[in-house]
């Protein structure tokens, strides 16, 4: 099984720049934006392994022989 | 290298955006305390030089910076001998100087308040108008101040850092 890399890379990126955002955001004492920042931060990557983690699921159906 | 000059363009267009909110964050308590002084002057040309308004407005307009000297040379301009009413041609102008400057909602019904009580009182009532609008002017001048240092760095930080988070997703 060959896994793309490269968006291995991009969520690094985003990780990283979402964490300096929170961090800014925090320090100038806007908690709940700085919050609201890391859980959209979350969601995108969440979308960006959806397809993966669908896959997963189907591997593991598949071992089991649950397959219809 | 499409892909690049795109990235750059998108950086580009997120940092001018935030250096754009900073400055705004910079001008405005320059301009509230410009108002401030223009006020004053004001006070000073009605109270104890006994000018007229157009009179006072161009003594006014002599002697503060830029914009603000436009401001009430326009002022002063659209006033004329058959006219009664002060209060349209001030309104209109400050709706003008609100549309292409860094104030805020705030410093403009401060100024379209004072507005209307310009040239309706006596001296002494005029001065406690003027004396009024400028303590609202103090408040609104901390207000800013206070925005200015908390959120000024911030807003520069913050507008790369978007630019580059949406280089980011659109890799």
């Amino acid at each position: 099984m060959t896994l793309d890399t490269s968006v291995l890379f991009q969520i690094a990126g985003i990780g990283i720049i979402v964490a300096m955002i929170h961090t800014i955001l925090k320090q100038m004492g806007k908690e709940e934006y700085a919050q609201f920042v890391s859980l959209i931060g979350f969601i995108i990557v969440l979308l960006f392994v959806l397809d993966s983690i669908s896959d997963l699921f189907q591997q593991i159906r598949s071992v089991f022989f649950l397959q219809g | 290298m499409i892909k690049l000059l795109a990235s750059l363009f998108i950086i580009g267009a997120s940092v001018l955006l935030g250096n754009e909110y900073a400055n705004n964050l910079v001008n405005r308590p320059r301009y509230i305390r410009f108002f401030k002084n223009a006020l004053q002057i004001l006070e000073a040309e009605i109270v104890y030089s006994q000018e007229t308004i157009k009179e006072s407005l161009h003594a006014v307009s002599n002697q503060i910076p830029e914009p603000l000297a436009t401001l009430f040379q326009h002022i002063a301009d659209d006033i004329q001998h058959d006219q009664d009413e002060l209060y349209p041609i001030w309104e209109k102008h400050i709706h003008v100087f609100y549309r292409s400057n860094p104030i805020q909602v705030d410093d403009k019904e401060i100024l379209l308040q004072f507005g209307r009580t310009l040239g309706q009182h006596d001296v002494i009532q005029q001065q406690k108008y003027i004396r009024l609008a400028i303590n609202h002017l103090e408040r609104t001048l901390k207000e800013a101040d206070d925005k200015h240092h908390r959120y000024g760095k911030m807003a520069r930080s913050v507008g790369v850092l978007i630019g580059i988070f949406i280089v980011l997703l659109l890799l």
